[in-house]
């Protein structure tokens, strides 16, 4: 449904995404990717909002800066909060309708707002909505005209909880009917979360792609740092070293090391045995680069 | 829901009948803001102080005493600045806000988007000016002449400054400060200083079709009475074009 082939797209100097190819079809995908890294970009380009500088674009075998036809087929929900805050929610989804050539738009726009649970006789201004109200009424406005090509940068941003385990399950019934739905994020266990294919872009770049396990395993087996922080740092870190359990070490100062693993659950296990072993205090043991950025440099920086 | 097939590969002419309605209507509500209501309410009301303050005076010639008023009054200040308030804001302010995406992601001709977004600031801005400035002509007591020519001039006034002005808020973020350029700069000192020039600027026309109507000569009023209506028309319809043009190419937040 979505062909991508060696797009790049930059503003300026900055290269926002650099030769980028991959296919998509029915089914959730998600893009994950930490802030920055051009992930909206990429789902405006989806959306024909920007012409590519480099490569070409397919959606439904159609190029949707083009061809308006294909519009009719493509949903959006936009990472920007923005609505138009003089209309009501009714008003906004059906003017959504309208312009798709929905038959029966009022029904239309009521169905939709009824699917993400809000209702449709509520008549104040958009202005008066909450954050989470107002991303419900974007995926309403995206879904209206059942598209086949459902593009959702961020949308569980500002929901509760429930909001978003209903979201999640919405999307995943769209994907089962048969639509490619493509959702962004950068958080990690929101992607988890809808258990599906994965586009991992870092730095503009395409830095991994395929089933979100798989992605996940080559997260976990990248090298990790640690610090550790005990009244025998040398002893302890030895004693690791010398199990095989971590393969690098770092004296900071006289009760602080730093170490390096590629089995952190193997880590995990030992570390308090090891300490136990050789009558060590342990004070602190410290993941220092976990946060999503360092995995996604790690991704795109590996050969 | 309901699931249809996609279209086929070719590119299939999208039917979205009411699309023109919806947006204009859209457009309409966006720009009847109470700030910008109260501004030009004041404005209208500054017009009807200044036409009655005229007949009060009792000039010699009421005709040419209005003429000057209106022109002044009228069409230096009321028309363009109401036009480029409501006009350049049409589009540019969906723009600004990142609301365009709701608009421009739609299978509709961006001509549609354009023609209806123009029309929305001219319903608006016509009967803003319009009213107030042939209320403002008859309390000066020039008669039917400056009335009429009044209200021809400001009706061509408006069609030739909103397509200018939306236009320009499709075009330049900040077309605001670029149509007071235009407005304070062009019209009022570069138009003044070249006959050229002042073919490039909107006043001359109006001022051209209050002059024909009233008789009383005015600077730069010099145009045949068919091209001072003609140009302003062609002009505001050929820059919806444009704007319908710059939607299409434009890049969206």
């Amino acid at each position: 449904m979505i062909e991508v082939d060696g797009v790049s797209k930059w503003f300026g100097d900055v290269v926002a995404v650099s030769e980028v190819s991959f296919s998509l079809g029915a089914g959730v995908t998600a893009l994950l990717g930490p802030n920055g890294a051009g992930k909206s970009t990429m789902l405006r380009l989806l959306c024909g909002l920007l012409p590519p500088d480099r490569g070409t674009l397919r959606v439904l075998g159609r190029d949707p800066r083009t061809d308006l036809g294909v519009l009719r087929h493509i949903g959006l929900v936009p990472q920007q909060e923005t609505v138009f805050d003089s209309q009501d929610a009714l008003d906004f989804v059906r003017l959504a309708a309208v312009m798709h050539g929905v038959e029966g738009p009022d029904a239309a726009a009521r169905a939709a707002l009824a699917t993400v649970e809000l209702d449709p006789d509520d008549r104040r201004r958009l202005a008066t909505y909450s954050r989470g109200m107002r991303q419900r009424v974007k995926v309403a406005q995206a879904i209206v005209h059942d598209p086949w090509v459902i593009v959702l940068d961020e949308p569980l941003t500002g929901l509760d909880p429930r909001q978003r385990r209903h979201m999640t399950e919405l999307f995943h019934a769209l994907g089962d009917q048969g639509r490619c739905v493509i959702v962004s994020s950068h958080v990690l266990d929101e992607v988890e979360r809808f258990g599906s294919d994965v586009l991992v872009i870092a730095q503009g770049r395409l830095a991994a792609e395929g089933d979100f396990r798989a992605i996940r395993d080559l997260m976990d087996d990248r090298p990790h740092r640690l610090r550790i922080r005990t009244d025998q740092p040398h002893r302890v870190a030895g004693h690791l070293l010398a199990a095989g359990t971590i393969m690098g070490i770092e004296m900071v100062d006289d009760d602080t090391v730093l170490v390096e693993t590629t089995d952190v659950g193997a880590f995990r296990r030992s570390v308090a045995g090891v300490a136990r072993q050789v009558d060590a205090h342990l004070w602190e043991v410290v993941p220092l680069d976990d946060d999503l950025d360092s995995v996604f440099r790690y991704l795109v920086g590996r050969p | 829901m309901t699931v249809t097939a996609p279209g086929s590969g070719a590119a299939a002419r999208v039917r979205a009948p009411g699309s023109f309605l919806a947006v204009y209507r859209l457009m309409l509500r966006n720009q009847v803001t109470a700030g910008r209501l109260v501004a030009v309410g004041a404005l209208g009301v500054l017009g009807l102080l200044l036409g009655a303050a005229v007949a009060a005076s009792t000039p010699v010639d009421p005709v040419d005493a209005g003429t000057t008023l209106i022109d002044h009054y009228g069409f230096q200040v009321l028309v363009p600045v109401v036009a480029l308030v409501f006009a350049s804001s049409t589009l540019g302010d969906l723009v600004d806000d990142r609301t365009l995406v709701y608009l421009w992601l739609r299978p509709v001709s961006r001509l549609t988007v354009a023609a209806a977004a123009s029309l929305a600031a001219f319903t608006v801005c016509l009967p803003a000016v319009a009213v107030p400035l042939v209320l403002a002509a008859a309390l000066t007591g020039g008669g039917p002449a400056l009335v009429g020519g009044t209200a021809v001039a400001a009706l061509v006034g408006v069609v030739g400054y909103v397509g200018l002005f939306s236009a320009l808020g499709m075009r330049f973020r900040r077309a605001l400060v670029w149509g007071l350029v235009y407005i304070l700069l062009w019209e009022g000192f570069v138009a003044n200083a070249s006959r050229t020039a002042s073919r490039l600027s909107l006043r001359a026309y109006t001022r051209s079709v209050l002059s024909e109507y009233t008789g009383v000569g005015l600077d730069q009023a010099s145009l045949p009475f068919a091209a001072a209506i003609a140009v302003p028309v062609v002009l505001g319809l050929v820059l919806v074009l444009y704007t319908g043009h710059r939607l299409r190419h434009t890049d969206v937040d």
